[in-house]
């Protein structure tokens, strides 16, 4: 490490060279930064529990396209069928999904014709639901038989008691517990009154990517809508099976509908997080890329040197250098411009961050990533460097007596 | 202190053999200063790089300063041309993007001395060849001659037992010269042994002993031989 102050007094000398290089490993570890953020912040909301039991379950949809068909007797006739197959959990209609894509939403307040409401998706359910869902009642009571209504489309009345997921409800009361929770109201509609009848512990709504996605309230309602869907929970092992019987069941009825879209809920995560997956490999690409034209960059810049100062390679060996010597000279002259590169590379990740955090309401960068940055590019450059740095140091010592 | 006993050296290509070095004989006695000329080809430059053990040789026996240097390996031989020998070469080479504080430096951080004492051997170096004013400049801002002169600083610095001078006035005019070979001469009054290539007669005659090469062998030649007509006999053959 001797050699620090003359290799460093030898590249200010240099600047050009020297300085291009410390630009691109700067611009190398903004980039590597900021994707490695991208990835991991969509792998963390990839890992984000929908608060199902999401290997057990599937649903499917039916629309009825004959006058005869008739909603009300069919959901009816259809869960109690559906409930009674062997390996069947649960069953229960629902208008949407977690992880589905589309859904209603609504705005909840504490206060009627208030200005902040909290947003909330909705799931019509019934009595059913918890269970064919596999959420957990945190406190209150699950719906009963009884209070689970008919909706129609343009239906605008809401029921009394609703369920809400503890993160809708924690925005709505903040300073409650879960059981003191229960009975309170909220308006819905700006100033029709629900009365919160239990809370769950987990939910996701249908919208991965919205900022409210924990914010759920499950209505005691069954739909009677043109199209319709179905959310079946299956013993463990049970479900590819019961998805077939299911359909089969259902169709064998000819009672004048169509069935489509029997999807398991593994298969609907992946569909949901598709878009995520394709972004994380594109960023993978380029920080695999980008790591590599730089390493290149290193052995191209460092090969050159080498060439270009082959007989004063040969002078230092000549003066005394041993083959660790040259190696060490051109290992440190790296670590100095990738460092350089890299303070450099701290300051714009951050900049660029800031710009992504307020261009893209992505979250702030983890301090963490600047230092494993840094060490990772660190290596790099010195795995990259030593290649060229050991033709170097075999160089001949005789070399210092050419002439050319 | 440099013995050298049937040494040979010879390069291979594919198709060709050139015998570099042929039974080369030689032996430099502490406080000499010998001139080693010949013709083009005859081995001098190999004889200095083998002397100043850049190149391996293949045969014979080479012994500094009483040890044998057949069989060492690259750090011990780097050692060696550390502590024992000081190169100064035709083209001074000199490291450009080094200031001459700097360039005198280079060997004596490989040899590991505190930097107190790098100091004090840097500037009494560049002091004796007359640059001590001129430590922060670097070489492109010097003469030939000042950087032939920061050269041999750069040689001195480690106190070696003796300077290796490959055709040290070559790349300097007849002035220069002349000064620089001056500075030799007085550094080899101090008790420096030098051994100096040279294709030039008239720098080979203010040496103490003159060594011909030819054919990559030596002959000893007697003080005031006229090396001159050697070189012409020798150029006729």
């Amino acid at each position: 490490m001797n050699q620090i102050g003359p290799i460093f007094r030898a590249l200010l000398r240099n600047k050009v060279g020297a300085l291009l290089l410390a630009l691109q490993i700067a611009l190398t570890m903004t980039i590597i930064v900021n994707a490695i953020h991208m990835i991991e912040n969509r792998s963390s909301m990839m890992a984000r529990e929908s608060g199902m039991d999401e290997a057990n379950q599937f649903h499917l949809m039916y629309v009825g396209y004959k006058d005869s068909f008739n909603e009300r007797v069919a959901v009816e006739t259809d869960l109690l069928e559906i409930r009674k197959l062997n390996g069947v959990v649960d069953a229960t209609q629902i208008n949407s999904t977690p992880l589905s894509g589309g859904g209603w939403s609504m705005g909840l307040t504490t206060t009627p014709n208030s200005q902040d409401g909290t947003p909330v998706s909705l799931y019509f359910v019934d009595d059913h639901g918890l269970n064919t869902l596999g959420v957990e009642l945190v406190a209150g009571e699950n719906f009963s038989q009884t209070e689970v209504t008919y909706r129609l489309s343009n239906d605008k009345q809401w029921p009394q008691n609703i369920l809400l997921t503890e993160a809708a409800a924690k925005n709505l009361f903040p300073d409650l517990t879960p059981a003191e929770m229960i009975g309170q109201t909220v308006f819905i509609r700006d100033d029709e009154p629900m009365t919160i009848k239990g809370i769950i512990d987990h939910l996701q709504a249908p919208w991965v990517q919205w900022s409210n996605v924990n914010n759920v309230m499950l209505v005691p309602q069954r739909g009677l809508w043109n199209a319709n869907r179905y959310l079946v929970r299956t013993a463990p092992g049970e479900r590819d099976r019961l998805m077939r019987e299911v359909e089969e069941l259902l169709l064998a009825k000819r009672d004048g509908r169509l069935i489509r879209n029997v999807t398991a809920m593994d298969e609907q995560r992946d569909d949901a997080y598709q878009d995520f997956f394709a972004l994380q490999t594109v960023l993978w690409v380029i920080v695999t890329v980008l790591t590599l034209v730089t390493a290149l960059g290193i052995v191209g810049m460092v090969s050159f040197t080498v060439n270009q100062r082959r007989k004063q390679i040969g002078t230092r060996r000549a003066l005394g250098a041993t083959k660790g010597d040259i190696m060490r000279q051109f290992m440190l002259e790296n670590l100095l411009i990738t460092g350089s590169g890299l303070i450099i590379g701290v300051a714009s990740s951050i900049a660029l961050n800031i710009w992504l955090v307020d261009t893209f309401s992505l979250p702030r960068i983890g301090w963490h990533y600047l230092p494993i940055a840094m060490v990772v590019l660190v290596i790099v450059g010195q795995l990259a460097v030593l290649g060229p740095a050991r033709k170097a140091a075999n160089l001949s010592p005789a070399l210092a007596t050419r002439t050319t | 202190m440099l013995k050298m006993t049937s040494v040979r050296k010879t390069f291979r290509t594919d198709t060709i053999e050139t015998h570099a070095l042929r039974d080369f004989d030689l032996q430099v006695e502490e406080g000499d200063f010998v001139a080693v000329t010949g013709p083009s080809g005859s081995g001098k430059t190999t004889f200095l790089n083998v002397a100043g053990l850049l190149e391996t040789f293949d045969d014979g026996d080479y012994q500094l300063d009483g040890k044998s240097v057949q069989g060492m390996n690259d750090r011990q031989l780097a050692q060696l041309r550390n502590e024992k020998i000081g190169f100064i070469f035709q083209s001074f080479n000199l490291l450009p993007d080094l200031n001459l504080f700097d360039n005198v430096d280079v060997p004596l951080r490989y040899r590991g001395f505190n930097s107190a004492e790098r100091k004090q051997r840097i500037e009494q170096a560049l002091e004796t060849v007359g640059l001590a004013n001129r430590m922060g400049h670097y070489p492109a801002q010097l003469s030939g001659g000042q950087q032939q002169r920061v050269a041999i600083a750069r040689a001195l610095a480690g106190s070696p037992r003796f300077l290796l001078a490959d055709e040290p006035t070559g790349n300097l005019d007849s002035n220069m010269a002349s000064g620089v070979l001056d500075l030799l001469s007085e550094i080899n009054a101090q008790g420096t042994t030098i051994i100096m290539v040279t294709h030039d007669p008239s720098l080979a005659q203010r040496a103490q002993r003159n060594i011909f090469v030819r054919d990559g062998q030596v002959t000893e030649v007697q003080t005031g031989t006229n090396i001159q007509e050697l070189l012409q006999q020798t150029a006729q053959v």
